[in-house]
């Protein structure tokens, strides 16, 4: 590639950054965040868009991001309130500056229909309408420059001065926080020579002393090429809990007598770190005695720990320069290939089947479980497994970046129908394979649409039933039981059920006089072809309804349920695996296969009793488990393995609950162990078999298959049902 | 003559084909050579539930998963019952990647377009789904497989 396309390209992926940071830091200020930080990294968000625009001559960009620039430098300044009115503008002045990026990008150097009334309203706010209509030219070149969130409470330019006094008084809210004070001096010796007091005097005779107040002030002299701003810095994280003066000295003093000994004080804290360091890596040196040169060479791959412990506490005598490479070392992160990942994730599923079969290998030997060998195989699983769920953990990403895009999209939809609508959003830090992000983005989109353009009634409406005017729509994520589940909720009206199954009807996907429940009405909409819009309109309602969401999350090993309540709202919820790649699973055999059970659906195993086991006639049985009745479902015959049930006595019963919270029993013949399985598609040469999720390769070199317990039970069930 | 055709027949406008010859029972049958990615020794084969009977199952080729089909079965004979020493194809067809289970390959045949026949009208629906033409060599006849319709009908039984 050409260097200046690169450039390019980077800055462009550059900007997506910025731009999903300006709208998140302008959607927590409306949401009320008060922290001055968030408008400043809102500002070096349009800043840094605008110096880069301007490097490569992107004018429209420019100037829109330059007016835009201006309304929030007033507003970080404190001359514009954030009110909730400036901050929608801001909002649609965000969009507007992602959709000029992204014309930009495409080489398009339109401008926006929209951009030349945003930024009047824009000037207007930051008062400055026709100042300066062509700005943007006086400083594109720094666009380097990153503005600093100096404490405001002292002027930057104070002059080294050769000596400073700090006194340092902790409060108890210092302590209760679990910060330490000896820490704090610790870092305050390293910016110059110091010297250290401590005044006890507040320190009250031993029966009046209070275990958790705070008694003590240190006074500590520095000396050296530092500032005050390095200094307070060091008590940044304790700022409040303290008293805190610096005062700046002519000249250094001498040496103070009664202070602390911070000298010794270091030696005590190192000794403390080093035994509890060192104890770890030399544990494998006694285990593997008899093989020592392995040994050796893996020493040097685990460094004591204590240099990692130092970068992070050395504070720079230079306060910027403190600040930013605590920035940067905070989020350092590099560009990789995804390509290049996906071979890695690939390989190292090879290399656990690998060492799988390796393992079964040397047990069929009959080496020792006790032999260096074996041992050694030992270490090995760790590691490859260790290897695994870090290459696993680069592909997470948190569901953030496909709900931030959702703001934009309720705001458009919002405006399209007619209808308030306020987007909450929950748990965007849960993290998923960055597969599982990237196929979310299209069925979200449609189920945030859908919520606002069939679940959110009109205003009218909302208003003849009490409630606000205001529809909220809510996104969240959280980890269940080893899945991600997502849901996107609305407080509408719900389903109409009655209309809902007209319209079945008259689609002829249900027959006239079927008698189904609430659940099974609801889940109608995410049959083919099915579409409740009375008429179809630009935002939904073109025949591709639920049921492509539906299809795609399955896809995904994925799925959905809805429920509703008639005039309180429906909520969607997903549930996908947190990878496509691996999954823990229970190993089982039945019928002389070997099967693989996803453990997390399994909640226990037990070995019934032949009285616990009762027959409702044909093959259905029930096992009783603590008072509870749950369907027995012997998953020999539910996959055709045999054709008459195993005796009660004979197997095991795996305890499962299913998606929609449906427990059931799934009965095989013998458990032979838990393993975690690498995922193998049997739909790239096969296709989908019902019953079964997708397949593995266990550590024999054979396949076994991996059981899709939600099938097994709707199946069996709808077998009892015809039996019965 | 032939021989020296084959070095560069595969590319041949002129209608040169190669084709590997197997053997199924008594039976005689060959498929088209490009198709073909390798061949192996049998495997114990992991049985699949709601399977058609000619899918023997599904076997481990260096990560990947197989299915195995009984091309016998398929064919309409009985059903090969599978030791060490029958041969698994592995083949290619239109992007799955599957194995036919024979008792033996036999040979490579470089033919031209001529030398393959119609196939007779017969009342075998299978021989009209699978038999592509018929060539008579040294006194025997080798039926020309089309692969397409090995694997069972996707759409038609995943819903």
């Amino acid at each position: 590639m050409d260097p200046l396309a690169a450039i390019r390209d980077t800055f462009f992926q550059e900007c997506e950054e910025q731009l999903a940071e300006l709208e998140s830091g302008l959607l927590a200020m409306e949401g009320g965040d008060q922290d001055p930080e968030t408008i400043n990294a809102v500002f070096r968000a349009v800043h840094s868009i605008k110096g880069g625009a301007g490097a490569f001559q992107l004018e429209s960009l420019i100037r829109f991001a330059h007016v835009f620039e201006t309304a929030l430098d007033e507003m970080r300044s404190g001359r514009l309130a954030a009110s909730a009115d400036v901050l929608k503008t801001m909002l649609r002045a965000a969009d507007v500056l992602a959709d000029l990026v992204s014309s930009a990008r495409a080489g398009q150097e339109g401008g926006h229909p929209q951009q030349a009334a945003l930024s009047d309203e824009l000037k207007a706010m930051s008062g400055a309408a026709g100042a300066d209509d062509d700005g943007g030219e006086e400083d594109w070149g720094d666009f380097e420059f990153q503005p600093m969130s100096a404490a405001v409470d002292l002027p930057a330019d104070t002059p080294p001065a050769r000596a400073f006094v700090v006194r340092f008084k902790p409060r108890a809210d210092l302590y209760a926080k679990a910060n330490e004070a000896a820490l704090l001096l610790r870092e305050l010796t390293r910016l110059g020579d110091s010297n250290v007091e401590l005044d006890t005097s507040e320190v009250p005779l031993l029966t009046d002393i209070d275990p958790e107040a705070a008694y003590l002030t240190w006074t500590v002299t520095v000396s050296g090429d530092t500032d005050e701003l390095a200094i307070r810095e060091v008590f940044e994280f304790v700022d409040g809990d303290c008293e805190l003066s610096v005062e700046a000295q002519g000249a250094s003093e001498g040496a103070g007598e009664t202070g602390l000994d911070i000298g010794a004080l270091l030696a005590r804290v190192q000794a403390d770190a080093i035994p509890t360091i060192e104890t770890a890596p030399d544990e494998p040196f006694e285990l593997e005695a008899p093989a020592p040169p392995p040994v050796a060479d893996l020493a040097p791959v685990a460094p004591p720990p204590l240099s990692v412990v130092s970068p992070a506490a050395e504070v720079h005598p230079e306060p910027l320069a403190a600040n930013q490479a605590r920035k940067t070392e905070a989020g350092a992160t590099i560009r990789v290939d995804l390509d290049r990942v996906d071979r890695l994730i690939d390989l190292v599923g090879e290399l656990v089947i690998n060492q799988a079969v390796l393992a079964q290998r040397v047990m069929e030997a009959g080496l020792a479980r006790a032999s260096a060998v074996a041992m050694g195989l030992d270490e090995l699983e760790q590691l490859t497994r260790e290897i695994q769920d870090s290459v696993m953990a680069i592909r997470a990403q948190p569901v953030k970046s496909v709900f931030q895009r959702m703001p934009r999209l309720v705001r458009e939809v919002a405006a399209m129908t007619g209808k308030p609508v306020r987007l909450v959003t929950e748990g965007e830090a849960t993290e998923v394979d960055k597969t599982v992000i990237e196929r979310l983005a299209d069925p979200l989109t449609h189920m945030i649409r859908n919520a606002i353009d069939h679940g959110l009634e009109s205003p009218e409406k909302r208003a003849a039933a009490g409630k606000p005017a205001e529809g909220v729509v809510k996104l969240a994520a959280m980890h269940r039981s080893g899945r991600i589940v997502i849901e996107v909720s609305d407080d509408g009206g719900g389903i109409n059920r009655e209309r809902v199954k007209g319209i079945a009807i008259e689609k002829g996907l249900i027959a006239a006089d079927a008698t189904l429940s609430d659940e099974e009405i609801d889940n109608l909409i995410f049959m083919p072809g099915f579409s409740t819009a009375a008429e179809v309109s630009d935002i939904s309602g073109r025949g591709v309804g639920m049921d492509v969401v539906r299809r795609s999350i399955q896809a995904l090993g994925g799925r959905i349920n809805i429920t509703s309540k008639p005039g309180k709202g429906s909520t969607f919820t997903m549930s996908l695996p947190l990878t496509l790649a691996v999954l823990d699973g229970m190993v089982v055999s039945v019928e002389g296969q070997t099967l693989v059970a996803p453990i997390t659906a399994i909640i226990e195993t037990l070995q019934p009793k032949a009285e616990d086991v009762h027959s409702l006639g044909g093959h259905a049985r029930v096992i009783s488990i603590r008072g509870g009745f749950v369907p027995l479902i012997d998953v020999g015959m539910a996959l055709g393995y045999r054709a008459t049930p195993l005796a009660a006595s004979d197997g095991v019963a795996l305890l499962i609950e299913g998606e929609g919270g449906a427990r059931a029993a799934l009965f095989v013949d013998a458990i032979q162990g838990q393993r975690q399985v690498v995922i193998k598609s049997l739909e790239a040469n096969y296709r989908q078999v019902p019953g079964v999720a997708a397949a593995t390769i266990l550590g024999d070199g054979r396949v076994a298959l991996i059981l899709d317990i939600d099938t097994i039970v709707a199946v069996s069930r709808g077998e009892m049902r015809k039996a019965g | 003559m032939n021989q020296v055709i084959s070095q560069n027949g595969q590319n041949n406008p002129g209608g040169m084909k190669e084709l590997i010859s197997f053997r199924i029972g008594a039976q005689e049958f060959c498929v088209d050579i490009m198709a073909i990615r390798e061949i192996r020794g049998w495997t114990p084969a992991t049985a699949l539930p709601q399977s058609p009977s000619f899918v023997k199952g599904v076997i481990n080729l260096r990560g990947a998963v197989l299915p195995i089909v009984d091309l016998a079965l398929r064919l309409g004979f009985e059903s090969t019952d599978a030791s060490d020493r029958n041969v698994i194809i592995v083949a290619d067809i239109g992007g799955q990647v599957v194995g036919l289970l024979v008792d033996a390959v036999s040979d490579i045949l470089t033919v031209t377009d001529d030398v393959i026949q119609p196939t007779p009208d017969v009342a075998s629906d299978t021989a009209k789904t699978f038999v592509r033409g018929l060539i008579a060599m040294d006194g025997r006849m080798i039926s020309l497989i089309g692969l397409e319709r090995v694997l069972p009908d996707l759409e038609l039984e995943a819903a």
